[in-house]
């Protein structure tokens, strides 16, 4: 991408990004709260396609979307105004928790932009998707494996915790559907 | 790709959503007008933006605009020419289900925004089923891609072309693909989301005016898109004896688009325990096999 | 002027608002959306680093394939524990998740 490009997409992406994110935390309806959620990290998608990542960029713009349908789905079962329609507040140690998050991102930024990052002006050559597979297929089949082990394990002990009763099960009444 | 691909784009999403009501309109035994239908497009995109008594009016008013993009962005990926391959990306074959994957916080937009009942469970029962079917679509647009050793659609085509077509070289991933894709274009028999009959007006019950048009066009635009990528994924796209590239890619994608309505109108629609059961105890194991399975055969024939 | 501290400035203040979610909500599932703007802000470091340090870093983008999927389970995980919790308990809200405590 050119740098006209580049600089048209990377800015308002990244400040919007933040926008939303902060909205997730600020709007008292559900859908909208994992849908602010979605646009967040569909813009750090776009972010990623900005600073020539393309296939990562790709990948999170295809996983976030099935993710954040998923927390939707979730969020109108367990909360309890899911609709938004009283405007509950639901913060608690509203300063504290502001504090510490405007504390810690204050410390990142700073160190970011105080450090003395070495000067590499290089033309973006990031690797693509051929690359990629070859790294995960080869140097780090060993960490993929490992990637792939906890991937099984969670799927089964994610519906393990869920399940009614456990791992023994429950013995559900005559006709009730578990 | 030149500066003129997106109008280009835009213009065929304009041509093709005609194409399609035409072809929706003769598989349904009557005669179809095209001229009629452009008029009727025209008249629709220019009524007003109503405002009816919603749910929650910022998701009803943007679902319409994020399911258009949703589908020009699928559309976008298909390769139909060698001259004319839409927006070439070296990742081609995984953005196409991205962008079909963003049909679904639309579609969900849309039901919980309006807010009628029959819309939100219209939604919920989309979301439900885009789960189980959102990875066969990803993971068998990889097994394809498995031979080429490219996620670029033109490459896959352009392999089709000296070897065998994808649907003769691997059945079991079209077999996966085409009820997936169907799922995605909110088409008959897995239109939960928009169940005539079952569901009043489904999931865009409380559309009206601009946005109910824009809606329609942006349905047409997804099924040129997933008809024309199963034309080149898997039927070898532009490849043929006599008639010139783009010509048999039109020729393939209107029989896809045309089976694919017909088994709507011949099938009918399962219910949505069903399906799910299909999606996550056959699709996608299915799917994963034929990761496998691709992988086997490029190694065997491909290499 | 895009460069690596204006990348990582980005990303410091996403991860100041996932902590600010993962500290002050009261809802397990909003925390949960918390965590994965941490993990989102470290993703955004890496690709930044990527771009600006070590263009040819395969290594790299299979890091960031692996925080993808950590996200994807820790959200898994932490659903699954919510419904537990919620079966239970009927309730969702950390506050009400007392029992070890003092």
């Amino acid at each position: 991408m050119s740098d006209l490009t580049t600089a048209l997409v990377f800015w308002p992406a990244g400040v919007l990004m933040l926008v939303t994110a902060l909205y997730v935390f600020i709007t008292s309806s559900m859908a909208r709260a994992g849908l602010l959620l979605l646009a967040a990290l569909a813009l750090e998608g776009l972010l990623f396609l900005a600073l020539a990542s393309e296939f990562l960029g790709v990948l999170m713009l295809l996983m976030m979307s099935a993710e954040m349908v998923i927390m939707v789905f979730f969020m109108v079962m367990f909360m309890p105004d899911p609709g938004g329609l009283m405007g509950m507040d639901m913060v608690h140690d509203k300063r504290r928790s502001a504090g510490a998050a405007v504390v810690v991102g204050l410390l990142l930024a700073v160190v970011a932009v105080l450090t003395d990052w070495p000067a590499q002006v290089l033309p973006p050559d990031a690797p693509d998707v051929r690359a990629i597979g070859f790294e995960v297929m080869g140097r780090s089949m060993f960490s993929f494996l490992f990637a792939g082990m906890a991937i099984l394990f969670t799927m089964v002990g994610g519906i393990m915790v869920a399940k009614q009763g456990g791992r023994y099960g429950v013995q559900a009444p005559a006709g009730e559907v578990r | 790709m030149s500066d003129l691909t997106p109008v280009a784009i835009l213009a065929l999403a304009a041509v093709g959503a005609v194409a399609v009501a035409c072809l929706e309109t003769l598989v349904a035994g009557l005669r179809p007008a095209p001229i009629g239908a452009t008029r009727q497009a025209l008249a629709g995109l220019r009524e007003p933006i109503s405002h009816p008594r919603t749910y929650d009016s910022w998701l009803f008013h943007l679902a319409p605009g994020l399911l258009l993009v949703a589908a020009l962005s699928a559309l976008a990926m298909v390769p139909w020419a060698p001259g004319f391959r839409g927006i070439e990306l070296e990742t081609g074959a995984i953005l196409f289900p991205a962008a079909l994957a963003y049909v679904t916080p639309a579609v969900f937009m849309a039901g919980w925004g309006g807010g009628s009942p029959l819309a939100v469970i219209g939604g919920f029962r989309f979301i439900a089923l885009m789960l189980g079917y959102a990875m066969p679509i990803a993971m068998v647009a990889t097994a394809v891609a498995a031979p080429v050793g490219s996620l670029r659609p033109a490459a896959i085509v352009d392999l089709q072309g000296t070897t065998v077509p994808m649907a003769l070289a691997q059945p079991y991933s079209l077999a996966l693909w085409v009820p997936a894709v169907m799922a995605v274009a909110l088409l008959p028999p897995f239109d939960v989301a928009t169940a005539r009959g079952e569901l009043g007006g489904g999931a865009f019950e409380r559309y009206t005016g601009l946005e109910a048009a824009l809606i329609a066009l942006a349905r047409r635009v997804l099924l040129l898109a997933v008809a024309g990528m199963t034309a080149a994924l898997f039927l070898s796209g532009w490849h043929g004896p006599w008639l010139p590239d783009w010509l048999w890619m039109a020729v393939k994608t209107a029989a896809v688009a045309t089976l694919m309505l017909y088994a709507g109108r011949r099938m009918p629609r399962l219910e949505i325990e069903r399906l799910l059961t299909l999606a996550w105890k056959v699709a996608v194991p299915g799917a994963i096999a034929a990761i496998v399975l691709a992988g086997g055969t490029t190694l065997l024939f491909y290499v | 002027m895009i460069s690596l501290p204006v990348v990582l400035v980005f990303a410091a203040v996403l991860f100041g608002i996932g902590l600010y979610g993962v500290l002050g909500q009261t809802n397990a599932v909003m925390v949960i959306m918390g965590v994965e703007l941490m993990l989102g802000a470290a993703m955004l470091n890496v690709v930044g680093f990527l771009r600006f340090a070590a263009q040819d870093s395969t290594s790299g983008a299979f890091f960031v394939l692996i925080l993808l999927t950590l996200m994807a389970l820790e959200a898994a995980i932490g659903f699954g524990l919510v419904i537990s919790t919620f079966r239970n308990r009927r309730t969702a809200e950390v506050d009400d998740l007392t029992d070890l405590s003092g």
